[in-house]
Parts: structure tokens; C-alpha cells; sequence
């Protein structure tokens, strides 16, 4: 089993701040394309370049592009979000309908999401709805009626019938058998 | 024989090329790295690198993209104005003269102005959307809410989440707090003389008021005499005066008592609440109810964020 959670980052899921309540604002802020200009693995990341860099640029106008040539390195995305944090992939021989879908990840997350080891599945910040918890939480109604000390309530629990209760069971039992003798020799003769 | 032959062939069928893409074990890999970790152990806390001193960096893309991101229109030389502090263009002076330049002249202004200007209609704006979202809350209240809001921290917050931290220009880096929260009004100021008034209050209130959504607005503020306080506002709107009785208690005289008390006005009930004492959970029970009144519950409806406001009338 790997121990790489270890060191990863971990927190809550927690939006940034006023996001999704005031207007909407693209949380990326800048993204770099790294690229080689002639190394076989950044074929993907060229032709995207060619066809499609422009039509994204002007469909996201708060998100400045930058896009560096470098020679013979793999090719690379660097996003860069408001809140501070940065996103970086590797694209090495990446296709260019994957890039397309890349970039389109990296425009609409916050941060790098899969970075993140999250601690629990949700966050409040209401804890509780009902309140802290106090003796008088899902107290019984009708308790609040009763004068103590009260003879009920106050008695103490029994789970197992005593031995004076069990012969007394028993003698009545025996009352009951007798009775019902004494009873068919009766119904004998009516009928 | 056979076995013979076969050893013969495959001998014979080794060629050069076989060993073409052959590389020995590089030993020196493993020693130079670790030399390189020491001895970046050893070196002191290298400061942050400045994002503006990148190759990729163009800081009129930046200001644009700023302005489309927030779908804003601010005037791009106030939006410029507005992000330069008076520290940077002393700084670049000072740079010059050192150079060996006499005269010393940088043609750029700084937001000094835009700060004192935005700072006063921000904090006006605050008090104005907070006065119309919680009508039923007194003064101190409503003031309490806009230093919370007008804080350091909060327009530091609130600056940094719209993306300025690497478009100012001033001489500290990293920027400072106090930098950041400056930089927020100047651009509120800026605002205002790009377009109006009323413009700059949608800015203010999509930017920083929505710093109160996800808040407990008690925590924020909370009554010190809160049964005396409650007496006089039921005692305005009824000609009551309210009483307080124990509904409750448990553990007395133990270190885990629990004491409900509840707050009646005229045998009517208002409200609840518990404590440790009798005078906590008289308090906290006043609380509950003064809350409930002023909107600041969190069973409350919650704050609106989509009101136009109308400051210059």
C-alpha cells in the first residue's frame, strides 16, 4: 500500500470566497502553455495552437494565455486561480481534442481538485441545527406534568419477576387447574 | 551437436546494433542530487518569486482581463492609477537617481486620492445596504457589521479574491495586508469615477458584502446587556415589561448543571434558552430573542445580495 495520501494536501471542500453568491466570475485568472516547437510529443498541444487558441481566447476574455516556447521539454499546462493556487499538467503527447477538453477542466475548477486529500465528504458551518445538546432535549411531555417524587417513576426497574412473584404465579396456576376440574365433571352431566 | 549449432547461430546473429541503445548505470546521478537537496536545506527561507518579473507577463493583458473578468468597466488608465501605489513611484525614483539621472520624472500618478475617496464611500455603501437587509437592527449593530467588514483583513480577503495581488505595483513584496485592503477601496473609487455611484454599490456589494453570506451574524455582534436591551425594546413596541422563569434545571450545585430559562412578556412566551447559571441562560435567552427580532438568527431568512441600491439619491 503506498503512503502517498501522507504528503498530500489535505482540508475540507471549501469554496472561495463569495463565490456563487454575488456575480459570476471565472476563477481562473492565467493560464501558460508551455511547448517545444519541434519535439514529436508536443505535436497535440501545436495543432491546438494552430486551430483552436484564438476561438478560446476570445470565449474567455478574463483569462490571459501565454504561450512559451521552449526547446525540447515536454509540453505543459500551468494554471493560475484566484485564490492563489496553481494547477499544472503534463500534456506530452496529449491529442489535440484532449487538450481542448484540458483546458476546458482547468477553466471551470478552483483548484487542483484530485490534489486535494479531503478529510470529510461535507462541511458545515452549522454543525447543528437544533442547537447543543441539553438535559431537557427530547424530554417526554407528559414529564413535565408529574409532581416528584412520584411512586412510578420512582420505583426501580425489574427485568426478571422475584421468587415471591413466581410462586405466587404458580399458586394461582394451580387454582386455575383445580377450578376448571372441579368444572367438567359438571358439563359431564348436562350433557 | 544440435545444442552446438544453435549457440553457433545465435552468436553469429548478435550484431552491433544490438548494443547501440546500451547505458551504463549513472552513478553520479544519485550523489549530485542529494548534494543539491543539502545544500538547499542549508540556504535561509527564499522569499516568494515575483509573478510580474516572469517572462510571461503582460501587464496590459492582466489589466484587461481584470476588468472583463469581474464584467466591469472600469476606465483603464483609473484602473491603472488605482493600482499603483505611492510606494512604487518612490521607489522608481529612487531607482532613477541612482542610475545617475538629475532630474528624476515618472510620468505615472498614484491612488492616494482614489483611497481616501473609495474608503468613504465604501464604508457609506456598507451602511446603507445593511440598514435597508436589517432594518429592525439598532445602530450598533449596523456599525459593528461595517467594521467587521471595513477590516483589514476582510478587504484584504476580498482584494485578493478578485485577483489584484500580482497587478499592483508598489515596492514591498510580498504585498502586504494593508496593501491589499487599500488597493480594494481605490478601486471602488475608481469606480466611481469610471462610471457612478450606483455602479461602484453592485461592485461593493458582489465583492465584499457577500463576505457575510455563510457567517453567523451573532458572532459578529452580540448585545452586552442583552436582558436590559430586550426589556426596552418590548417595553417601545408593547408597554410590557418581560420576566424571566426557570423552565428547567438539572445537576445543581454540580459541575454539569444545567439551567433553562424561558422569557415571558405579559405570560406570552418569547423565547428561550440555556446556560450554566441562571443569569448565563437569562442572557442567552435574551440573546436568542433580540436575534430572532434583528434578523441575525440562524433560523432568520437569510441575507439578501441581490438588492439595487440607489446611493446618489
Amino acid at each position: 500500500m503506498s503512503n502517498k495520501h501522507l504528503f498530500q494536501k489535505f482540508g475540507f471542500l471549501r469554496a472561495p470566497f463569495g463565490i456563487g453568491v454575488g456575480r459570476y466570475v471565472c476563477q481562473l485568472q492565467r493560464i501558460t502553455i508551455k511547448f517545444c516547437k519541434n519535439h514529436g510529443c508536443s505535436l497535440g498541444i501545436r495543432s491546438f495552437l494552430e486551430h483552436d487558441l484564438i476561438d478560446y481566447a476570445k470565449q474567455n476574455p478574463g483569462v490571459v494565455v501565454y504561450v512559451k516556447p521552449r526547446r525540447h521539454r515536454s509540453p505543459v499546462l500551468k494554471a493560475e486561480y484566484l485564490n492563489g493556487e496553481t494547477s499544472w499538467i503534463c500534456i506530452a503527447n496529449f491529442s489535440r481534442q484532449d487538450i481542448i477538453q484540458w483546458m476546458e477542466l482547468l477553466k471551470t475548477q478552483y483548484h487542483d481538485g484530485p490534489a486535494l486529500r479531503l478529510l470529510k465528504l461535507w462541511h458545515t458551518d452549522f454543525p447543528s441545527i437544533q442547537g447543543p445538546w441539553t438535559p431537557f432535549t427530547f424530554k417526554n411531555p407528559p414529564l413535565n406534568q408529574i409532581k416528584f417524587p412520584d411512586k412510578k417513576i420512582g420505583e426501580a426497574l425489574k427485568f426478571k419477576p422475584t421468587a415471591t412473584e413466581e410462586l405466587i404465579t404458580l399458586f394461582e396456576e394451580q387454582q386455575e387447574a383445580e377450578k376448571f376440574d372441579q368444572k367438567i365433571p359438571v358439563q359431564k352431566g348436562v350433557s | 551437436m544440435n545444442g552446438l549449432q544453435l549457440y553457433l547461430q545465435s552468436l553469429l546473429n548478435i550484431k552491433h546494433v544490438n548494443y547501440g541503445g546500451y547505458r551504463y548505470i549513472k552513478r553520479w546521478v544519485s550523489p549530485t542530487q542529494k548534494e543539491i537537496t543539502r545544500r538547499k536545506r542549508r540556504l535561509p527561507p527564499q522569499s516568494e518569486s515575483k509573478r510580474s518579473n516572469f517572462i510571461d507577463w503582460n501587464r496590459n493583458s492582466e489589466i484587461y482581463a481584470f476588468n472583463t473578468r469581474l464584467s466591469e468597466k472600469f476606465d483603464t488608465e483609473k484602473l491603472n492609477q488605482a493600482f499603483t501605489h505611492k510606494s512604487y513611484i518612490v521607489a522608481e525614483l529612487k531607482k532613477q537617481q541612482e542610475m545617475g539621472i538629475e532630474e528624476p520624472k515618472l510620468d505615472i500618478s498614484h491612488n492616494e486620492e482614489y483611497i481616501e475617496k473609495g474608503r468613504e464611500i465604501t464604508s457609506e455603501i456598507v451602511k446603507k445596504y445593511l440598514n435597508r437587509s436589517l432594518p429592525r437592527l439598532p445602530e450598533v449593530g449596523i456599525m459593528a457589521l461595517h467594521d467587521y467588514l471595513m477590516s483589514e483583513q476582510m478587504l484584504a480577503t476580498a482584494s485578493s479574491h478578485i485577483g489584484t495581488k500580482d497587478i499592483i505595483l508598489t515596492s514591498e513584496h510580498p504585498v502586504s495586508q494593508q496593501t491589499l485592503a487599500q488597493t480594494f477601496v481605490a478601486l471602488v473609487g475608481a469606480l466611481v469615477e469610471s462610471i457612478n455611484v450606483d455602479h461602484a454599490s453592485a461592485f461593493v456589494r458582489d465583492f465584499l458584502i457577500v463576505g457575510l453570506a455563510n457567517k453567523d451574524l451573532t458572532e459578529i455582534w452580540c448585545p452586552t446587556k442583552p436582558f436590559e436591551l430586550l426589556n426596552d425594546v418590548i417595553d417601545a413596541e408593547r408597554k410590557m415589561s418581560i420576566e424571566a422563569r426557570l423552565i428547567g434545571q438539572a445537576g445543581k450545585n454540580t459541575i454539569l448543571s444545567v439551567y433553562h430559562v424561558g422569557i415571558y412578556a405579559n405570560k406570552e412566551y418569547l423565547g428561550s434558552g440555556f446556560g450554566e447559571t441562571i443569569a448565563e441562560a437569562k442572557d442567552v435567552a435574551a440573546i436568542n430573542i433580540l436575534a430572532q427580532i434583528y434578523g441575525l438568527h440562524h433560523t432568520s431568512q437569510p441575507l439578501r445580495f441581490n438588492e439595487e441600491l440607489n446611493v446618489s439619491a
